[in-house]
């Protein structure tokens, strides 16, 4: 099998895509959860307050999910255009 | 070992299309169909006050979870769709108890059962979303909290799908095959009816609630 | 030096065996020995429930071994089952088998200690419920050893399955990936798992009129924080049961190889904040049982959105194996 440095970059590029949507979603995924469970306790001392707290942690999770998004692109961008 | 993955298969050929049918899960969805039917005769044959076990057996599942879904969705809607909540419940549960018997297996052994059954929550969560909210307000649901996020609102829904059915395929078909191998290695009397008893009982009886749970829920979540 | 298949084999069955019992260690004794730091808080309250809660911490770090052990079963079976050696690509499959399994019982074991120990100072705060708090305590690390059936499940099917009849060269990163995928994305679902089951057990010791409304809230919350391992199991199996054609490329087993990565850690983070978020809800579920339905749907909420970095590895995972 021999390697050919076409073939390498594209192996490159797909392993790099693996490893930036996989390293990617840890961090938002215990961010946005974290946000989460302290929006059910904040709903708990209150809930008549439930939807303007869900409406802050909708907001605190979107700008939370940000990060998550740019390793979406880096990946599909490894992906389809490198 | 190699019968892990087989399937014992019934090929009918109708035009050039290949009808095929899963014999042994058919086969055990009849019994359990059959033994739920034979039950629902027996609890409710001459009702008393004084009741006779199954009926007893019959009034516990049916309160109990008329008052699950009236936790979740309201009082009219609850009256609706508990019968199938309660329906759904029972038929997991006993499917799920049915490896326990020795020449039995589970119907939700075969991807196709809990599959079927998630793709029914499905369709009947997104009709009772459509039928309360009208079709405008649950198109503008997919397109929160900004337009560009519709085909992610889209994959999370179909993702829910997936996951509420593989949970149950995966927990199930997973106690089997270490019912098998372990058995295989131990020859013993001692460990495998253990084993059978706690991923036939105790899983099975746990996923079936968390099944029919989340179908409550992916209703109400879209009734809202 | 040149490796004939055989030898190459049993190389890879020791490995992996090594890999599956030394990462399988790690969750299961970190586990138990939280519960039992619990335990002796719990007696440090009250002496006098010292043999009842030394049996509770008996009970809940026998669940807690149970992620080992099954990391144990899959290492004899690596180290003594004789396999038959038709390709080099067995070799890869029982790697791949160790490498799953050992990462799928890091979470589960860790995730299991939690509910033991909240049990066992609920015994020490609540000595009238401890019946029912070890009941729950056994349904809540039940379900949260679940990712770790996945990864044997997982495990079990590279071991035993045949792949002798597929192409080498792209099949070796597919099986790989395939251990990747399910081992890893197990982590984080069973640290949830335990997280939320260990919340249910201190609020029923608290408050144990509302046993029913706090198991079910943990129950749905657990579930829900399963999905990535869900979806882990899902790419696995993909990975597994395609077939690939012959590739003559790095560029083919790469994509596959990268579909394991991807799915195997995205699955990681999202699993830990489901159970954050769950350990929240069924907290408040258990001081506050009049806003349980508010509480549950906010969890949903807030589950569903943190879960779609899952479903964003799980879609460039699917993209990697069916598009490239």
């Amino acid at each position: 099998m021999a390697i050919e440095g076409a073939d390498l970059i594209k192996a490159a590029a797909f392993i790099g895509a693996g490893l930036a949507m996989g390293f990617g979603a840890i961090g938002p995924g215990v961010g946005e959860g974290f946000a989460a469970g302290k929006a059910c306790e904040a709903i708990g001392r209150k809930p008549e307050e439930a939807g303007l707290l869900t409406r802050t942690m909708l907001v605190g999770q979107a700008v939370s999910e940000s990060t998550g998004i740019y390793s979406l692109v880096v990946a599909l961008l490894l992906l389809f255009v490198v | 070992m190699e019968d892990l993955t087989e399937i014992p298969q019934f090929v009918i050929k109708i035009l050039g299309f290949n009808l095929v049918f899963n014999v042994e899960t058919i086969i055990m969805t009849w019994i359990v169909m059959g033994v739920l039917i034979f039950f629902g005769f027996l609890a409710t044959r001459k009702m008393h006050f004084l009741p006779n076990p199954f009926q007893v057996v019959g009034e516990f599942l049916v309160g109990g979870f008329y008052n699950l879904t009236k936790d979740a969705l309201d009082e009219e809607m609850a009256k609706k769709y508990f019968p199938l909540i309660c329906g759904l419940f029972m038929f997991l549960l006993l499917s799920n108890w049915l490896g326990i018997i020795p020449k039995l297996s589970e119907p939700t052994k075969d991807l196709n059962t809990p599959l079927g059954f998630g793709i029914m929550g499905f369709f009947i969560a997104h009709h009772a979303g459509i039928k309360t909210k009208g079709v405008k307000n649950y198109l503008n649901e997919y397109f929160q909290p900004i337009f560009f996020m519709a085909p992610l609102n889209v994959i999370g829904e179909l993702a829910k799908v997936v996951s509420i059915s593989f949970r149950l395929y995966g927990n199930i078909l997973g106690g089997s095959i270490i019912i098998l191998i372990v058995s295989h290695l131990v020859y013993g009397l001692l460990l495998p009816p253990f084993l059978i008893c706690f991923f036939g009982l105790f899983v099975g009886s746990i996923q079936a609630f968390v099944f029919t749970m989340l179908t409550v829920v992916y209703i109400s979540v879209q009734v809202k | 030096m040149t490796l004939d298949i055989p030898t190459a084999v049993k190389l890879a069955s020791y490995a992996g065996a090594g890999i599956c019992m030394g990462l399988g260690a790690i969750g299961a004794a970190l586990g138990e020995g939280y519960t039992a730091g619990l335990a002796n808080q719990g007696i440090s309250r009250d002496p006098k429930r010292s043999g009842e809660i030394v049996k509770t911490m008996l009970v809940g770090q026998a669940v807690a071994e149970s992620a080992g052990i099954f990391s144990l079963v899959i290492a004899i079976l690596l180290l003594f089952l004789g396999f038959p050696t038709t390709s080099m690509v067995s070799a890869m499959a029982f790697i791949a088998a160790g490498l799953c399994m050992g990462a799928g019982a890091i979470g589960s074991g860790i995730g299991s200690g939690y509910p033991g120990g909240e049990a066992c100072l609920g015994i020490s705060r609540q000595p009238a419920v401890s019946g029912r708090l070890t009941t729950n305590m056994l349904i809540g690390s039940a379900v949260c050893q679940t990712p770790a059936i996945f990864s044997m499940v997982v495990a079990l099917m590279l071991l035993f399955l045949d792949f002798g009849k597929a192409p080498v060269s792209p099949t070796w990163a597919a099986l790989l990936g395939a251990g990747i995928s399910t081992g890893m994305a197990a982590i984080g679902s069973g640290l949830g798992g335990g997280m939320a089951a260990g919340a249910c057990c201190q609020g029923i010791a608290r408050n144990p009129e509302t046993t029913g409304q706090v198991t079910t809230t943990m129950l749905v919350g657990q579930a829900v924080s399963q999905t990535p391992s869900i979806f882990g199991l899902l790419v696995s199996f993909i990975l597994m049961f395609k077939s690939y054609p012959e590739a003559a490329t790095l560029a083919a087993p790469m994509a596959l190889l990268g579909a394991g990565i991807s799915m195997g850690f995205g699955g990681i983070g999202p699993g830990i904040g489901n159970g954050l978020t769950a350990q929240g809800a069924v907290t408040w579920v258990a001081r506050k049982v009049e806003a349980s339905g508010v509480l549950t749907r906010t969890m949903l909420v807030g589950q569903a959105v943190s879960q779609s970095t899952a479903i964003y590895a799980m879609v460039v995972s699917l993209v990697l194996v069916f598009v490239v």
